[in-house]
C-alpha cells in the first residue's frame, strides 16, 4: 500500500497546522482588560472586603499588576478620597492582585486604579487581530481604509479601571466624582438607585473633556455568587490567555451591548437583569510624531452590581429577575422586633395561663 | 425559693435570647468570610447559620420541651442531626434545591406541628398522633434541606466541595450542641417551679404563634418579595 504523503500533509496543514496557528495567535495577542471586581457588591457598614484587579477578561484573571505600573490606586467615599499604597495590596496565585479592606460607614463607594503606559510591539497581522477581537473597528477600519493593514505596530496602551460598590442602604453622591484619570467613565446617575429594567447614562471623558463617537461595550454577570466564576475556576485556566470570542460561550472582550457615545460623551446602558455589569472602552489614535511608536491607546471599564429592586420606590419594576442574591438574606424580620415579640408574647401567654391555672 | 427560681429562669432566658437575634443573617459578611477563610469559615458560618437560625431553634426547643430524660433528649436529637444531616450533605452535594421562601415555609410549619403536638393537640381533635420519632426524623430532613438550600445560595468556588459540605455540616451540629445546651438548661431548670404548666402552655403556644407568624411571612416573601 502507498502512502500519500503528499495528501496526509495537506490534510494535516488543513485540519491541525492553520487553527492551531489561528488560535494561537488569538491566544498570544488577544489583550488583557483590567476590571476592578468587588467580592461583594452589596456591603454592610464595617464589613471586611476585597478588591481584585482582574487582569484578561471580567471573568478570568490571568496576570497581577505590579505596583510600579500603578499611577495610582484610590477608595473614594463621604466625598474622601484614600490613596491605597502600594504595600497593601497582595498577589493570590500570581493571577489576581487583591485588596483587602474595611468599609467605613454608609454610603456609595467608588475604587480606581489608574496604570502607566507600557508599550507593545506587534506584527501587522497581529495587531489587526487584535483589533478586531477587542473592538477597535474604528482604528480597523482606519487601517483597511488607508491601505496600511500590512503595518506593524509598536502600542503604547495605559489602563484606567473603576468600580462602583454600595455600602449599607445610604447613598452617598461619590459615585460621581471624577479621579482626574486620563480616561474614564463617569454615570450621570448613582448606578445602585437604577434597578433591571433601566437604564445608565454613563458619560465617557478623555482627558477631563467628553469623548464623542467612540465605541463602548457593555455586558453583564448574571446571579454572579451562586456558580462558577471564581479563583479555583480561573486558577486553573494557567497563565495562558484562552480567552477567545468563540470559546466562552460569548464572553469576549466584546460581548453584549455594542454602543457608541453621542455628541456630548455619552452612552445609554441598558440594565435589562440583575447582574455585575462591567462597561470597557479603548481609545486609539495613531501616533506620527514618534520614532519608535505608531499608536497609542487608552483604556477604561467601570464595574457595578444591579438588582431588581431595594427599597419600595422600585417594587415596579420587573420582578421577573428575581434572584436569591445573599443581600437578599440580609432581609428579614428585624432582631429586635423577634426578639422583643417573642417576649411580649411569651410573658401575655405566661400571666393568661398562670391565672387560669 | 421557687420564686427566686423563676426569676432565675427567666434572667437565663434574657441572656440567651441574643443568641437568636441575628435570625438568619446569612449575609454578604459570611459570602466573604467562605471566600477568603477556607474550610474554617464553613464551620463557622454553619454554626452561625444554626445558632441564629430561630425556626431551627424552636423547633429543637419544642422537641426538647416535650422530652423528660437526658436519654430521649438524645435519641431525638441523633434522628433530628441524622435526618438534617442526609438532606444537607446529599441536597448541596447533588445540587438539588427549591425556593427558599417555601422551604422556610415548611420549616415554619414544623415549629406550628411541634407546639401543637406538644399542647396534646392531636388528642384534643381525637386524632392519633403519628409517631413523634419519625416526625423528628422527617422535619429532621426538611431542616437540613433549608439549610443545603442556603449554603447553595453561596458561591462555593469548584474545589473541594464535599469538604466544604461536610465542614459547614460539622459546624451545623456545633452551632446545634451550642444551642442546645442553654436551651435544655433552661427547660429543666423550668420543670421545678410550680408554674412549669403555665410556662410549658405559654412556649408551646408561642411556638404555635410563631409558626403561623413564620409560615405567613414565608409564604409573603414567596408571592411578594424580591
Amino acid at each position: 500500500m502507498k502512502l500519500n504523503t503528499r495528501e496526509i500533509t495537506k490534510k494535516f496543514k488543513d485540519h491541525y497546522f492553520k487553527p492551531i496557528c489561528l488560535l494561537l495567535a488569538i491566544i498570544l495577542f488577544s489583550s488583557h482588560d483590567l476590571y476592578i471586581k468587588v467580592g461583594y457588591y452589596f456591603l454592610m457598614p464595617n464589613q471586611q472586603s476585597t478588591l481584585s484587579l482582574y487582569n484578561g477578561t471580567f471573568e478570568n484573571s490571568e496576570n497581577i499588576i505590579t505596583r510600579d505600573r500603578m499611577l495610582d490606586a484610590s477608595l473614594i467615599a463621604h466625598g474622601q478620597r484614600i490613596a491605597i499604597q502600594a504595600d497593601q495590596w497582595k498577589d493570590q496565585d500570581s493571577t489576581i492582585t487583591q485588596l483587602s479592606f474595611l468599609t467605613g460607614s454608609a454610603g456609595t463607594y467608588v475604587a480606581g486604579v489608574s496604570t502607566k503606559a507600557r508599550n507593545i510591539e506587534l506584527t501587522a497581522d497581529d495587531f489587526n487581530s487584535y483589533l478586531e477581537h477587542d473592538g477597535v473597528l474604528d482604528m480597523l477600519e482606519q487601517r483597511t481604509n488607508n491601505n496600511l493593514l500590512d503595518q506593524d505596530a509598536v502600542e503604547s496602551y495605559q489602563k484606567h479601571v473603576k468600580a462602583i460598590f454600595q455600602v449599607g442602604v445610604t447613598k452617598t453622591d461619590d459615585w460621581s466624582t471624577i479621579l482626574g484619570y486620563p480616561i474614564e467613565f463617569i454615570p450621570l446617575a448613582n448606578p445602585y438607585e437604577k434597578f433591571s429594567g433601566d437604564q445608565l447614562e454613563v458619560e465617557l471623558l478623555l482627558d477631563g473633556e467628553p469623548l464623542p463617537n467612540q465605541l463602548v461595550y457593555a455586558d453583564y454577570v448574571k446571579n454572579p455568587y451562586a456558580h462558577s466564576h471564581n479563583d479555583l475556576a480561573q486558577n486553573d485556566n494557567g497563565q495562558q490567555h484562552t480567552h477567545n470570542s468563540e470559546s466562552e460561550g460569548g464572553h469576549s472582550h466584546t460581548s453584549g451591548q455594542q454602543l457608541r457615545t453621542n455628541d456630548e460623551g455619552i452612552v445609554s446602558i441598558n440594565l435589562p437583569e440583575d447582574g455585575i455589569y462591567y462597561l470597557r472602552t479603548i481609545y486609539m489614535v495613531s501616533v506620527t510624531d514618534s520614532d519608535t511608536l505608531t499608536h497609542q491607546s487608552k483604556w477604561a471599564t467601570l464595574t457595578f452590581e444591579v438588582t431588581h429592586t431595594h427599597d419600595a420606590s422600585a417594587q415596579t419594576n420587573n420582578t421577573s429577575t428575581h434572584t436569591h442574591d445573599d443581600h437578599d438574606h440580609e432581609d428579614g424580620i428585624p432582631t429586635w422586633i423577634f426578639i422583643l415579640g417573642s417576649f411580649l408574647i411569651i410573658g401575655v401567654l405566661f400571666l393568661f395561663f398562670r391565672k387560669n391555672d | 425559693m421557687k420564686h427566686i427560681n423563676l426569676k432565675q429562669t427567666l434572667t437565663l432566658l434574657l441572656l440567651f435570647i441574643p443568641l437568636l437575634g441575628f435570625a438568619h443573617d446569612v449575609t454578604s459578611a459570611d459570602q466573604e468570610l467562605l471566600r477568603n477563610g477556607g474550610l474554617l469559615a464553613y464551620i463557622r458560618v454553619g454554626a452561625t447559620h444554626m445558632l441564629t437560625g430561630y425556626d431551627h431553634l424552636l423547633f429543637l426547643a419544642g422537641v426538647i420541651f416535650y422530652l423528660k430524660s437526658f436519654t430521649d433528649i438524645l435519641k431525638f436529637i441523633t434522628i433530628f442531626t441524622i435526618g438534617h444531616c442526609i438532606t444537607l450533605i446529599g441536597a448541596t452535594y447533588a445540587g438539588i434545591t427549591a425556593n427558599e421562601h417555601l422551604v422556610d415555609a415548611v420549616i415554619a410549619l414544623s415549629v406550628l406541628y411541634k407546639g401543637f403536638e406538644n399542647l396534646s393537640g392531636f388528642e384534643t381533635l381525637k386524632i392519633k398522633s403519628p409517631n413523634l420519632l419519625l416526625m423528628v426524623g422527617l422535619f429532621g430532613l426538611i431542616h437540613g434541606f433549608g439549610l443545603s438550600t442556603r449554603l447553595q445560595s453561596f458561591d462555593m468556588g469548584q474545589g473541594q466541595i464535599l469538604a466544604k459540605i461536610l465542614c459547614f455540616n460539622l459546624g451545623v451540629e456545633v452551632g446545634q450542641v451550642l444551642a442546645l445546651i442553654p436551651i435544655v438548661f433552661i427547660i429543666t431548670l423550668s420543670r421545678k417551679h410550680k408554674q412549669f404548666p403555665a410556662f410549658y402552655k405559654a412556649v408551646n403556644w408561642y411556638l404555635v404563634i410563631a409558626g403561623i407568624g413564620l409560615f405567613a411571612y414565608q409564604l409573603y416573601g414567596y408571592f411578594y418579595g424580591h
